[in-house]
Order: structure tokens, then sequence, then C-alpha cells
């Protein structure tokens, strides 16, 4: 009952019911747009009956040399699909494309210290906490860099936990 | 160029470094002082100079910084042996955008390119000047040079682009297509394509031609291999297929696609399509899509053979068995959808399907009825059945309803689903109110019973049932309906209010995007309110919201150019226009620079000032002309919406609305396209009207040469009338007809009611009417009164109405849903105007000293309107105080009295309060051990009587803001009256 395509502008008039949920932010449209002219591959929206959004994935993929990785940007999922595994297939996906289309060493993403429900489920899709970054949500609360190796990176060299934690500022990327 | 021989512009980088470190810190005085010293060594260098412009723009001096940059210009322009580097035009072009003068920056590159006629890098810098010109047809020009000089597939692509945007937003005929094809053909065959996107762009333009014949054979050779998800090659050739009409091979391949995703519901629908050769599928959008679609899938059947239907169902239906059986998990709702969609289609088709689509229904509900998605799920399939089809699909289900699952939380989802399906079908609009009453009892102890269940949940989740307070809330609603009794609405803010207690909701973050699609929730509302300031924050932020994005736009649209993501280029220039289109923008437009006119009525120098900048209202007249021709987009998100909630042609919430649970609201979106239409229409006459009414008042008996403005006496008169007439004509009248009506009304000859809704409309009309009359020679044709009749019919209908709405408004706590808003309309529309004429008159009356001895007959005249003048003040004055005495009287009632009001109505034996008791039980002794920690201290927090104050200040806070209005109208009327008294 999914259809996973694409993201398009319009999906951003259709996309209230998911993102009015507060722990979705929403960014301006300089952030979205950007999103869309730089990397459409890595941003998708899967879509019920009557074109209703269910959820949707925003990603690109950046960084030199063996630090070459997708990054998810914002994945989420509107209350009335919840409990289905819809991130997990929008995951799936963004991962697929980093290995297949973008020829990423990794995929990494960055949560909320304390948002351990979110920590579980990446970690059930095979994430492991690779660091920590010190004050980095509006320099209050500590995130947590996930990360998930990739097939180019055939010694998972890319997700080796860092022992000490980073701040923002050491970030290669933001 | 220059920059690679480390110089900037000509000036060596070093020097230059300073100012930009100095701008990108915000030390705008630093850099500025760093540029000045810089311009002394380098006095005619046109970069030094773009520079400063930029600095000064920054620092908020625009009238010199462009100052400046026309300087740079000037330099550029003039001396020949300077370099024309793209650091130095790219730097001016910043600052003249900025400035809103992108045509300098254009003229500037164009300049460039003419001397340089080979540079890439210029020729960039023009393109993009085009594309943020949105002139689609230079931004293809360009390019196609630039393909000439280097033969990259990017600049061909830029121009292909180009081309189709004028097709599909200029006015580019179709046949341009076949010039874009006719360059990408050859570039093909002499280099073949490099990028998957230049190909869908290929597709595209093909498509668009209908040679999907070509576009089939381009993907199926060797450029087909750009396309590296399977997919997403097959989602292309199956629409290429099934629109060159080969359905078989379409069908085929959508089957390739289910095979691969199951779960993809659009697929399968192309897929049916397929079978039953329908090509509705595959309708294209256009600008004024809706945004959320019905939720009622097109098809069309009638072209079909019983035997033709009958094997293609045989088919689907065969295959989708394959799918349910193939379907690795439970969690797959497509296969089953699917067979309800073939039910549905069969229905359709033959009219005699409904007990199996009714029996589908059911085994669906059996798989999938405790996900929350169930009802949005199915809702499509319900409209095909007829009422008493639907009501035994529900006797069905209750039936179940014995049997749930074993699983708690699965088995409030069923009961959870079972309610809003009966919700959905409408069937709580025909139970007696005891039964009503009942379900809405049911549904809260339901709640409170698998309350434990959230026991262990983080507070930022939902708890489980969450849904029920809403739709308690719904039901209670209705049964205000019934029951007119105030106490049902109370319960059910205290219903929503209770389920915040417990799970912790920060207040909505409507931003950004969120602005366009969720605004109505609270803008209709807003609009008629005395919040001032509130509705102008409001405004203001979605005003810059929408104006900021149709500023930036060309910017990204370039970034997706230069990334060549072709196809979100066109994306991008269409999505800018549905926005520029959206009724909601438009509508802001208007009621924007309204506001401003009724927060400065009491001024009349202001509000002139203010008319002033709005160019006297030509601007509006120019929307007002061309509004009807314009098609409107409704980008509302409608699906967050209660069924219930206002709008701005219906309150709901006053109901009986038959029907309304069900009806899904997009389907009126039609109606609603000519109801804004006309509103901007009509509205958007206001400010233009104002200002000529404020010039008809301020001509009168002056001489003609005392006017300042360009327009004379006789043209204000004639341009006032025009637009009187047209208002009239937007009410359904003529000029004539309609003043017979307002004198009718205010003789007492015919009764308000003749007004119809629009008597806000009606009494502007009269006030403006009464306007043209001071300076019109042939009113007393046209009214049959000379001037002292018109003002007695605008006071009289001013007065009449408004004491007769505060004769029958009840004290407010009790009759909320009163006539406080149309109240709000009245004195602040045309009472206010009115107030304007008068100001305008008196302003006249008082002696300027330069004014000569007026004759005789003239005196005669002054004292004949300065005793109608006199007499409108003490009327408005008179008027006003009963308002603002009854405001006043509404607030000082103790708000203890008023909270008591409110929660007592909540404990009455019989009527409103069964659902709160329960609420109240629970919280009033929580169960600690089933409940947990954070669940148990959130219901001891709860009050009623602390949401019983918030109701009571909001409204405090409307009513102190109206008699404010109230009272600044009076203090300036008295003033006016103390004038008018001296003369």
């Amino acid at each position: 009952m999914t259809t996973i395509r694409r993201f398009c502008c319009n999906d951003l008039l259709r996309f209230a019911s998911v993102n009015l949920d507060h722990l979705t932010e929403t960014f301006n449209m300089s952030f979205y747009m950007t999103y869309l002219a730089r990397w459409p591959d890595y941003f998708h929206v899967a879509e019920g009956p009557g074109n209703r959004i269910m959820g949707y994935i925003m990603g690109k993929v950046e960084g030199q040399g063996e630090s070459w990785h997708g990054h998810v940007t914002a994945v989420t999922v509107a209350p009335e699909y919840r409990r289905q595994q819809l991130a997990k297939k929008l995951m799936n996906l963004l991962e697929d494309i980093s290995d297949k289309i973008g020829k990423a060493y990794f995929v990494d993403l960055f949560v909320r210290a304390s948002n351990t429900p979110a920590i579980k489920m990446y970690e059930k899709l095979g994430y492991v906490i690779y660091r920590r970054v010190l004050r980095y949500y509006s320099g209050e609360e500590d995130g947590l860099d996930m990360r998930k190796a990739l097939s180019r990176d055939v010694e998972k060299k890319s997700i080796i936990p860092l022992k000490r934690p980073v701040t923002p500022d050491e970030l290669e990327y933001d | 160029m220059a920059s690679k021989l480390g110089l900037a512009g000509g000036i060596p980088e070093r020097r230059v470094r300073p100012i930009w470190d100095a701008i990108d810190s915000r030390q705008f005085k630093n850099a500025l002082k760093l540029t000045t010293t810089l311009l002394s060594k380098h006095l005619h260098s046109p970069y030094a100079l773009a520079l400063k412009a930029l600095i000064l723009e920054r620092m908020g001096k625009p009238d010199e910084a462009l100052s400046v940059c026309l300087n740079a210009k000037e330099l550029l322009y003039k001396n020949e042996s300077l370099l024309m580097d793209d650091l130095t035009l790219s730097t001016l072009q910043i600052v003249f955008q900025r400035l809103d003068h992108l045509e300098l920056a254009t003229s500037c590159y164009e300049h460039a390119c003419g001397k340089f006629p080979n540079n890439l890098e210029l020729m960039m810098g023009l393109f993009n000047c085009y594309v943020r010109e949105y002139s689609f047809v230079k931004q293809q020009q360009v390019p196609i040079k630039m393909y000439k000089l280097v033969g990259e597939e990017r600049f061909l692509l830029w121009a292909v682009c180009s081309i189709q945007l004028q097709v599909l937003c200029g006015n580019g005929g179709e046949k341009l297509l076949l010039l874009a094809e006719g360059l990408l053909k050859k570039h093909v065959a002499s280099h073949g394509l490099h990028e998957p996107e230049a190909l869908i762009v290929y597709f595209s333009i093909l498509e668009q031609q209908a040679k999907y014949g070509d576009a089939l054979d381009i993907l199926g050779g060797k450029l087909g291999s750009l396309l590296m998800i399977e997919v997403d090659k097959l989602r292309i050739q199956g629409k290429l297929l099934a629109r060159a009409g080969d359905y078989a091979a379409a069908a085929n391949v959508y089957q390739k696609i289910l095979e691969l995703c199951g779960d993809d519901w659009e697929a399968f629908l192309h897929y049916l399509g397929c079978l039953f050769e329908d090509e509705s599928s595959w309708a294209s959008e256009t600008i004024n899509t809706p945004i959320n679609p019905p939720k009622y899938v097109e098809c069309k059947l009638t072209h079909l053979t019983d035997e033709v239907f009958d094997s293609c169902v045989e088919n689907a239906s065969a295959f989708v068995q394959k799918l349910q059986a193939e379907a690795s998990n439970d969690s797959l709702r497509n296969p089953y959808l699917s067979h309800l969609e073939i039910e549905r289609r069969k229905c359709l088709f033959r009219k005699n399907n409904d007990d199996n689509l009714v029996e589908a229904l059911l085994q669906y509900y059996s798989r999938f009825g405790h996900l929350a998605c169930f009802t949005s799920d199915v809702e499509a399939f319900l409209q095909v059945l007829p009422p008493e089809k639907k009501m035994e699909f529900l006797d069905k289900l209750m039936k179940n309803s014995n049997s749930l699952s074993v699983v708690p939380t699965r088995a409030l989802g069923q009961s959870i689903t079972l309610l809003k399906t009966q919700e959905l079908i409408g069937n709580m609009f025909n139970l007696p109110v005891a039964e009503l009453e009942g379900s809405a009892v049911q549904m809260a102890e339901l709640y409170c019973k698998n309350l434990p269940l959230s026991k262990d949940l983080d507070p930022q989740e939902s708890m489980h049932g969450e849904e029920l307070l809403s739709i308690v809330c719904n039901v209670l609603v209705q049964l205000f309906w019934r029951t007119r009794d105030l106490g049902y609405f109370i319960e059910a803010i205290m219903v929503l209010e209770f389920g915040l207690t417990i799970r912790r909701y920060k207040s909505l973050d409507v931003k950004n995007i969120l602005m366009e699609t969720a605004s109505h929730h609270i803008l209709p509302q807003m609009l008629a309110s005395p919040l001032w300031a509130d509705l102008s924050n409001l405004l203001k932020d979605y005003l810059k919201f929408m104006d900021d994005h149709f500023r930036e736009s060309a910017d990204l649209t370039f970034l997706a150019y230069r990334h060549r993501n072709y196809f979100k280029v066109i994306e991008f220039v269409q999505f800018k226009e549905r926005l520029q289109h959206s009724n909601q923008y438009l509508v802001a437009r208007v009621e924007a620079p309204i506001l401003q006119l009724k927060q400065s009525a009491d001024n009349i120098e202001q509000e002139e000032s203010i008319l002033e900048s709005l160019k006297c209202g030509a601007d509006f007249i120019e929307l007002s002309n061309e509004i009807g021709s314009k098609s409107l987009t409704f980008n509302e998100d409608f699906q967050s919406r209660p069924w219930w909630t206002p709008t701005t042609e219906k309150n709901y919430l006053l109901g009986p609305f038959e029907g309304i649970s069900y009806c899904p609201k997009e389907n009126l979106t039609k109606e609603r396209e000519e109801n804004v239409r006309g509103f901007i229409e009509r509205k958007s006459l206001l400010p233009r009207m104002i200002y000529l009414s404020i010039q008809s008042a301020s001509v009168l008996y002056k001489d003609n040469s005392e006017i300042n403005g360009s327009l004379a006496d006789p043209k204000i008169s004639t341009e006032l009338k025009a637009l009187l007439e047209r208002y009239a004509k937007m009410m359904g009248f003529s000029l004539n007809d309609a003043i017979d009506v307002v004198v009718g009304v205010s003789r007492g000859l015919k009764p308000y009611e003749v007004f119809g809704s629009d008597v806000i409309d009606w009494l502007n009309f009269a006030v403006f009417f009464n306007a043209w009359s001071l300076s019109s020679h042939d009113s007393g044709q046209q009214g049959g009164e000379r001037t002292p009749g018109s003002w007695h019919v605008v006071n009289s209908l001013l007065e009449n109405y408004i004491l007769g709405k505060l004769r029958s408004i009840g004290p407010l706590i009790q009759s909320p849903q009163g006539d406080l808003p149309i109240l709000v309309k009245l004195v602040t529309e045309p009472l206010a105007w009115h107030g304007l004429v008068i100001q305008a008159c008196v302003r006249t009356f008082l002696p300027s000293g330069k004014k000569k001895k007026k004759s005789g007959s003239t005196d005669q005249s002054i004292s004949l309107l300065s005793n109608a003048v006199r007499d409108a003040i003490q009327g408005l004055c008179s008027v006003l105080e009963e308002v603002a005495k009854w405001s006043q009287d509404q607030i000082k009632i103790p708000e203890d009295n008023k909270i008591d009001l409110l929660v007592s109505s909540l404990k009455r034996n019989g009527g409103a309060g069964k659902v709160f008791n329960i609420l109240e039980t629970l919280a009033s002794s929580p169960n600690e051990t089933q409940l947990g920690d954070r669940i148990s201290q959130a219901l001891r927090s709860w009050s009623p009587v602390d949401v019983g104050r918030k109701i009571v200040t909001g409204q405090c806070r409307v009513l102190s803001e109206f008699w404010r209005i109230c009272e600044s109208r009076i203090k300036s009327l008295k003033t006016l009256k103390q004038q008018i008294a001296q003369v």
C-alpha cells in the first residue's frame, strides 16, 4: 500500500500531517529545495491511497576519499502509519542508493542522545554508535553519530567507534 | 581570469580578503573603512565600488548603495581597458538583486558578454540573470551559444529545459518541443548522453509530443542503461506503453513492478488501468490540480463488454492471489487492498456486487482492523456502497467486536477502528440523542480502561487510544447540534484538554511551508477578530515567508541547473507558480493593507499616508480586475482538520449539517474558488474606495486649485461612481437598485434580511455612496435625495443594525457562538470608513488660513452639511458608547462567576457532563501501579477550573481589545465634535 517515489515540491504541501508532529522539524524552503536540487535521489516519500503522505526520508551524499558517505538528514512517519516498518523501508532505500548509485563507504546519521526509541530502532537496522558529539543540538543536548558500513567498505573501517567524544566544530560536515 | 592571477577584480587578493572577512563577520563599519582605504588607491575600480555598495546595502542604506552601484556600472561601461571579470559582475549582481533591480544586473552582464563574446564564465552569469528574471526565451539563447562553443551536454540541457519552460509556463507553442527534440537527437548521435537526468528530460520532451514509440526505442537501447534502478526504468516503460495504447505490454510491465515491489499501490492502479484499457489513469497534473485529490479513484469502465470485463477481472484476481501468496510478511496491505479495488470495480460495472465488496471489507478488517490507517484505507471503497449496504457492513463489524484480538493494543486498535468506521459512514447522525451520548460514554470508558497500556511509553510518544478523545469530541459537537446545550461544547473542550494534560504537547510549531498549509486553522477567525496585533503578525509572517520564497526560488532553480537535475528546474518553476496563485496568499495580500487601514481609521492623516504607500489603492484595483481570469490554487491541508472546523463560508459548529462528517470536503473546491474570487474582487476595491471617499469629502466646497492630488473633482466623482457600480453589481444589483435597497432598508420599508449574508458589504456600499454624494452633481437624480438624505441613510442603517444586534446578543459566556464577530466587523469596517468621511468633512470646515471667504450660497450649503455631519458624529458616538458599555459589562462579570457558569454546565442533571464525569473520576484517584508514575502525576494535575479560566481569560482579552477600539473611536469622534462646534 506504499508507493515510494522521489519527493517533489508538491509533497511539501502534503506533509503537514507528518510535520505537525512535534518531533519533526519543518525546515525553511531553501533547505528542502537545496536537497531537491542537489540530491534528488536521496529524498523519497512514501505515499498511501489518496496521495496521503505516510512518511519521508531526506538525505545526501558527501565527503572525500574513504569518508564519502550517505547521510540521513531526516526520516519521519505519520502517526497513522507507525508500527508498519515504514521507517525501515525508507532507510533501506537510502542505504541502497548510497551503496549502488552513490558508491559510498557508509551511511551516517545524528540522533539526540536522549531519543532512546530511535537509537534502538537504528541499532536494529544495523547502525552502531560511532561517536558522541557534545552539545550538538542547539548547544544543549549531545548527539550520537551512528553509522552503518556499505559494501564498498569491505573491512568495515568506517564504523570502528571513536573512543573520545568530539565537539561540533570538529565535525567534517554539518 | 583575473582571480587566477591572485587578483580580484584587478586588485591584489590580499587587499580584498580582510574586507570579505569583515563582511562575513558582520562588521560592516570596519568593512566600509577598509573599502574606503582601498578606494583611495583604486579610485576607478568597479570591484572596489561594488564592495562598497554591498556593504552599504547590508548596513541598511539602499539609496546610497544603489548610487554607488550605478557609479560602478558606469565605470564598467566607460573604461574599455578595464577587466570585465565575473567577480565584479557577480558582486554587483548580488547588490542589484537585493535592491530589487535585477534588470540592472542583467544589463551589466549583457554588456560584458557583448564585449567578450566567448567568455563562458560571463555567459553563465548572464544565463543566471535570465533565470532570475524568468525570461525563458533569452534563457534558451545563452546556453545554446555556450553549447556551440564547448559542446558540453549540460549546456544543451539548459537550453532544452528553457524550451520546456516556454511551453509549460510561458507562451511558447508546442512546436518548440520539436526544436528541443532535434537538438537532443543531434547531440545523442554525435556524443551520446551521460546523465540519467538528461535522459529523463529527453523522455518528457518526446512524451509531450506523444512520441511514445520513439521514447520506448531509446529506453530499450543503449541509453536505457543510464537508469540504474530497475523499478524506475520499468515505471517509465509502463507509462510509455500505456500512453502509446499498448495496454497488454504495459500490464506486463506493471506486473513486473508489483513482483519487485509488492506494496506499490500506484503501480497496482496503473496495472488495472492497463487491463481495463482506461487512459484516465495517466492524466497529467496541471497547476491547479488539487494538492489532495479526491480519495475516490477515477476510472472508466463503460467501454468494456461483459466478456472483456470478466476476463480482465479474472486475470487481475489471479495475479492478486499470487501476490497475496507470495507476500513475505503480514504487514503488506497492498495485495489485500488490491482485492478490494477489484471488488469495487465490479460494483461500479455491474452494480450487483455489493455483498462481495462487503465481504472483502470484512476480511480486510480481520487482517488490518487494528491499524490506525484502516479507515483512511477503506474510505474510497465504502463510497461506492449504497447507504443500506454501508449499514450492513457496520452491523457485521459490530458483531465482530465480540471477538477482538487477545493482544490488548491490537484489540484497542480494532475497537477504535469500529468507532471511526461508524463515524465515517455517518451513522452517528441518525442515532437518538441518548444513544449518541451512550456511545460517547463508552468511548471515554474505553480510553480510561486502556490508559495503563501507555504506562511505559516515552512522554513524547502518542498514547494508546488517544484518538478516542477526538472521536468523543466529535460526538459532543453533534450533541450540541441536537440539544443546543452549550455544556456539550464545554465538555468537548474539557475532553481535548484532558488528553493534553496526559501527553504534553508543545504548542503546534506552524512555520515555513506549514504556514501555507496549516494557517487555515485560525486565519479566517483571526480576520474577524479584534486581536489586531496578533493578526498583523500572522499576516506579516505568512507574507514574508511567501515573498522570501518568490525571491529566492530562482537561485534554487539555478542550483538545480548547476547540479544537472534538470527535472527539478521545471518542478521549481511550476511550484513557485502554484504558490503565487495560492488563494490564501491573495487573500492575505488584500487583508494585510485593509488591516492597516482599520488600525489607523481614527486618524485621517495616518490613514492618508498608508493609502499613499498603497499607491492610493491602484494596485488592488488591478488585482480586482485580474482575479476573475486567474486560476487559484488551494494548498490548505484539510486532512488534519476535524470536520466541524468552521470555514470562512460556514460555521459548522452551529450545525446541524447533515452528512458533513463523511462528505469529502475537497469536493467543495470549485465552490470555494468562486467564493474566494468574489471575495478578493470585492475586498480589493476597498482601499481605492476609501481613498476616493476621503478625496470626495475633502474637495467639498474647496477651490480646485487647492487640491494637491492629481485628481480633480469630477474625476473623483466619476471614478467613485464607477466603483460603486461595480460593487453593486457584485452584490447582484444595478447602482440605482442598490441605492433603492439601502434607502428602503434605512427607512424601515425593507427588512435588513434583504442584505442576506453580505450585510457588511451593503453597509460599506451605503458609506461610500454617501461619500460620493458629497462631490457628485448627479446624486440628486440617482438617490432621489440631496446630501443630508444620504447622511441620514448611512447613520440610520448603522445605528439600527448595530443596536439591533446588541439587543439580541446574550451574555457572551453563555452564548459564545453569538454575534461578536459581526459586531467587530461593523465597528471596524463600515463604521470606521464612515468615520473617515466625517473626519475629511470636518477638516474642510476648519479655517486653514489660506481659504478665501466663500460666497453666501456656499455658506448655506456648509451649514446644511455641517448639521448633517454633527448629527452623524452624535449618532455614531452614542452607538459606540452602547457597544463599549456592552463589552465592559461582559468584562466586569467576576472571573470566578464565569468559570462557575462553565463548569456547572457540566454538572446539571440530564444534559452535558457524563463523559466529563468519567474523566474526573479517573483523575481523582489514579491507580499508580497500573498507570505508572508519570501518567498518575499528570492526572493529578488535571484541573477543569484551569481550563475554564483559560476560556474566560481568552474571551476577556478579545473583549478588552474590542472595547479599546470602541473607546479610541469615541475619543476621536468627541474631538471632531468639539472642532465642528467652532465652525
